[in-house]
């Protein structure tokens, strides 16, 4: 058997590693084959996963003997589907970010998430799962407070305090696990198949917990204070891996706490309700935004929301749609950011007031813009389609009409980016100067990123084949 | 059990060295040959180490003298002292006043170490405890005159420590006339009696000055700042470990009947010091100063492991302890070069990450530690203490535990923000010497492999708690 997982935590590591120690000019490169071979080997997988319907594993070595924690890593479909989109955004942030844009820091700290966002994808306890998501946080943070703009600082200890903040409610809940289950274990799986056993009023504590935690790493209304200013104030490539990636570490908890815990069952209406006060919210908020990147984070947060919808739901399908809806929140998210660094780019600000015609400087970045718009609002053929579907059918099926009141969210917002759009967008440019166009970098990530958008938006067999098993 | 003789050879080699340590401090204080007493010193801290990681390996126990038990608790904590010692020495060398002196008094100060690791009966504790505080108030003076004010402090408050110990070992010989620590039957002290609360308190107190807990630990900022930060290093790395021990060995060998009576003191300690630790370090200015109360607040959580007072619990600690130790000496030895290069507050650590990698790199990596992120030697420690609480019930002590492990996350995260602003970056780079590279490389090290691979550390840990509770 192929040692999938070796490749690719040797590949991230030992870029992390030439990163570090050779000159700044070769960054780009080192960036650009880790990603790739991580890549490839995340393509393998789904393959495999397709062809033979059963999960990639690597066992390596015992961590913690004395509470039976190994390092072990398996790619459950949900894990597959994660990975991907991890695996295509990584690759899409180390081409797009140019030769220029490159430093040794941004490397190795891109590299270090990747490492992060894999290993928590593919844990196969929650032990290494928690260290995996500390890592992560821990390299955002710097990623933000090292290559981010004016009002880092302030940012990035913001969004240390919330995500440790989430880490201590995670760790309590899962120590609370291990003791809860009847043969003490921190194994996912085995937890998913035994977390009926414990006794319901440790399920419900661990449950709060544990939904605390993930709401705030989602982000979900009221907890989403940190997004907006980390999102902003990080570089073009820092909003894409936060916003793409590291919020499906909230969600992937989230997915897992729900088959983990049935005593969920008993809340979905009001996290249903939650769920709809978010989207609403963030929606409501991003119509009063100038900032064009301000208004990209809270639309993250709106389909944050969505998928909270399908895990909510409790269904086969809700579930399999707020996976899916993850893919293609990850691969649309990271392309408006793209987009919208570019365009910072060219106009030297963020503000929508300043930005006219981006589509008369730059056909390509205008038309990505709003194939990402599609995606996210779920048009046919784009990816967002495949996941609203069932997401929306989950919901109806558990909650009837109510399950559907999420969507006039996304109405809102699709009204919204059309304004936008037709604004800024495709409207003549009215004098305003753009100096500056996309680099070639920056075009290969869109084209990256798009072709994922429509490559799973028109064959959805390939991954609901895997999801399905 | 007897020991094999190869083992016993190796614990009076042990012995041998820590004795030529302490000929070669006092001549070289004599002839104020400072290079010579590092030349010689140095190296037999190293073997010291070895010798007595070799004990532990060994894993057999034995008695010396009829006071100095050797078995793997106090020969995990015997080597472990003379590898922070080694470390302390290091960093003296370049930037203690009067590094001589300094030799001599470390000896001395080294043997009151290993006697209360070794202890087996109450004298050797409250002698080697004495030991200890005196060298550590010479060494203070030792710096120079504007350094008489911590010394007196600290000088007066282990006074009044070693009164309060005392007065409680008087109250507990009365009932069990013999010093020794295990053996201890006392049929007429019963649980609830107004004797046995009272030593119990007084034995807390007592210790309590040593290992900085709440109350009894306003005397911590003042002194760790106004001491030179070679010793401040010593005093968090070194003297406070030396009271948990002193603890552990009192409290689950002399008194283990009467866990029901101390845990829920250790536990109302444990969370008040853990609260006060954090929140002055909140306003804190000074980095010293930080750290300082940083320390304290890990105090706390090394209480957490005592006041759960099982085997699991106690390995919780000594793991702790051990992460403490490294992530605070190399902290410390930061502190200490940036500060003779006259870089003390917060805003004088601005931009510190651009001027030197190794600095900002490397107090980032201990300060995570100290918060508990893993995959470092202090998220280990940290999952075994809470794990311990939880596993006992003691639920709300884990969940204050980890409240406060998140609340450190604000201190440390402003000075790792302000390392990595732009602010102070036009002021040249910084270098540091060989002395302290190595140190915090060490350090370094430890933190992070073990952090890593945590398995024989946990291992050595449970050993060594297991042998304290079959004493």
């Amino acid at each position: 058997m192929i040692p999938e997982f070796s490749i690719i935590f040797a590949a991230l590591a030992l870029g992390i590693v030439l990163a570090a120690l050779l000159e700044k000019r070769f960054s780009y490169y080192i960036g650009i084959a880790a990603t790739a071979i991580v890549l490839v080997v995340v393509l393998l997988i789904v393959a495999y996963e397709y062809v033979f319907g059963a999960s990639v594993m690597a066992q390596t070595y015992a961590y913690i003997p004395q509470f039976g924690v190994h390092v072990s890593f398996i790619a459950t479909p949900i894990s597959t589907v994660l990975l991907t989109m991890t695996a295509v955004v990584l690759f899409a942030a180390a081409l797009s970010s140019g030769k220029n844009g490159t430093s040794k820091g941004a490397t190795v700290l891109m590299l270090l998430f990747g490492l992060a966002a894999i290993g928590l994808f593919s844990s196969s306890n929650l032990i290494l799962f928690f260290i995996f998501w500390d890592v992560g946080v821990v390299a955002t943070f710097f990623m933000i407070s090292y290559m981010g703009s004016a009002n880092r600082r302030s940012a990035a200890l913001k969004f240390l305090v919330y995500s440790l903040g989430a880490s201590a409610a995670l760790l309590l809940g899962i120590i609370l696990i291990y003791f809860g289950t009847p043969v003490h274990s921190f194994n996912i799986a085995y937890i998913i198949s035994h977390g009926s056993l414990m006794p319901i009023g440790v399920q419900e504590s661990i449950f709060v917990l544990l939904f605390v935690a993930f709401m705030i790493k989602m982000p979900i209304f009221p907890l989403h204070s940190w997004m907006a200013d980390a999102y902003t104030e990080s570089s073009t490539q820092g909003s894409m891996l936060i916003s793409g990636v590291l919020s499906k570490f909230g969600a992937y908890g989230m997915l897992l706490l729900f088959l983990m815990m049935p005593i969920a069952a008993k809340y979905s209406t009001y996290i249903l309700a939650l769920a709809a006060i978010s989207a609403f919210y963030a929606v409501l908020v991003a119509i009063n935004q100038s900032d064009m990147k301000r208004l990209i984070s809270y639309i993250s947060m709106l389909d944050m929301s969505i998928i909270l919808v399908g895990i909510a739901s409790i269904t086969v399908i809700g579930r399999e749609g707020s996976i899916y809806g993850m893919l293609a929140h990850g691969l649309g998210i990271a392309l408006l950011f793209l987009v919208a660094g570019s365009i910072e780019g060219m106009f030297g600000s963020r503000s929508i007031k300043f930005i006219r015609g981006v589509v008369e400087g730059s056909a390509s970045a205008a038309y990505s813009f709003m194939l990402g718009i599609f995606s996210l609002t779920g048009v046919p053929l784009t990816v967002g389609f495949i996941a609203d579907l069932l997401i929306f059918i989950g919901a109806f099926s558990a909650f009837g009409l109510y399950g559907l009141i999420p969507l006039g969210a996304i109405l809102l917002a699709g009204g919204l980016l059309y304004l936008i759009v037709s604004r800024s967008i495709v409207n003549g440019r009215n004098g305003a100067e753009a100096p500056y166009l996309p680099t070639a970098s920056q075009k290969a990530g869109y084209a990256v990123l798009l072709l994922f958008i429509f490559a799973f938006g028109m064959l959805p067999f390939i991954l609901l084949k895997i999801i399905g098993s | 059990m007897l020991a094999p003789n190869s083992d016993l050879m190796l614990v009076y080699a042990a012995f041998a060295v820590l004795a030529m340590f302490v000929a070669s401090g006092l001549a070289a204080a004599l002839h104020r040959r400072k290079n010579v007493a590092f030349l010689i010193g140095l190296p037999l801290l190293v073997i010291d180490t070895a010798l007595f990681l070799s004990v532990f390996a060994g894993g057999s126990s034995t008695t010396l003298l009829g006071i100095f038990g050797m078995y793997p608790f106090s020969t995990l904590f015997a080597a472990l002292f003379m590898a922070s010692g080694t470390l302390i020495y290091l960093i003296s060398y370049r930037y203690s006043n009067d590094f001589t002196g300094f030799s001599a008094l470390f000896g001395f100060m080294l043997v009151g170490v290993i006697g209360v690791a070794a202890s087996t009966s109450l004298v050797t504790t409250v002698v080697g405890i004495e030991l200890v505080a005196l060298s550590t108030v010479f060494m203070i003076i030792l710096d120079g005159k504007s350094r008489v004010e911590p010394a007196v402090k600290l000088f007066i408050l282990g006074a009044i420590a070693i009164s309060v110990l005392l007065f409680a070992v008087a109250m507990v010989f009365s009932y069990n006339p013999s010093l020794l620590l295990s053996g201890f039957t006392a049929p007429g002290l019963t649980t609830g009696s107004y004797i046995l609360t009272l030593a119990i308190i007084l034995f807390v107190a007592g210790f309590s000055f040593e290992a900085s807990l709440f109350p009894f630990n306003l005397w911590v900022p003042d002194v760790y700042q106004g001491a030179p930060t070679n010793i401040t290093a010593m005093l968090a790395g070194m003297n406070k470990k030396v009271a948990f021990v002193a603890i552990m060995t009192t409290f689950f060998v002399l008194l283990s009947k009467y866990s029901a009576t101390f845990s829920p003191i250790f536990e109302l300690l444990a969370i008040l010091t853990m609260f006060f630790g954090n929140i002055m370090a909140f306003v804190q200015k000074d980095v010293k100063r930080l750290f300082a109360y940083s320390s304290i607040s890990q105090a706390g959580y090394i209480l957490i492991g005592i006041a759960v007072a099982d085997s699991f619990g106690i390995e919780a600690s000594i793991v702790q302890i051990a992460a403490h130790m490294f992530m605070i000496i190399g902290a410390f030895s930061i502190v200490l070069w940036l500060e003779s290069r006259g870089l003390r507050s917060i805003d004088d650590y601005s931009g510190l990450g651009y001027r030197s990698k190794f600095a900002g790199i490397s107090l980032s990596i201990f300060m995570l530690s100290m918060a508990g992120v893993p995959p470092l030697l202090g998220f280990t420690g940290k999952l075994l203490l809470f794990s311990s609480a939880v596993d006992k019930g003691m639920l709300i002590l884990a969940g204050l535990g980890i409240l406060n492990s998140f609340m450190s996350i604000y201190y440390y995260g402003k000075v790792i923000g302000s390392m990595y602003s732009k602010k102070g970056v036009g002021s040249g780079k910084l270098f540091a010497n060989g002395y302290i590279i190595a140190a915090v490389a060490v350090c370094l090290a430890v933190v992070v492999l073990f952090g890593l691979y945590p398995g024989p550390i946990i291992h050595a840990a449970s050993e060594a708690s297991l042998s304290l509770f079959g004493m």
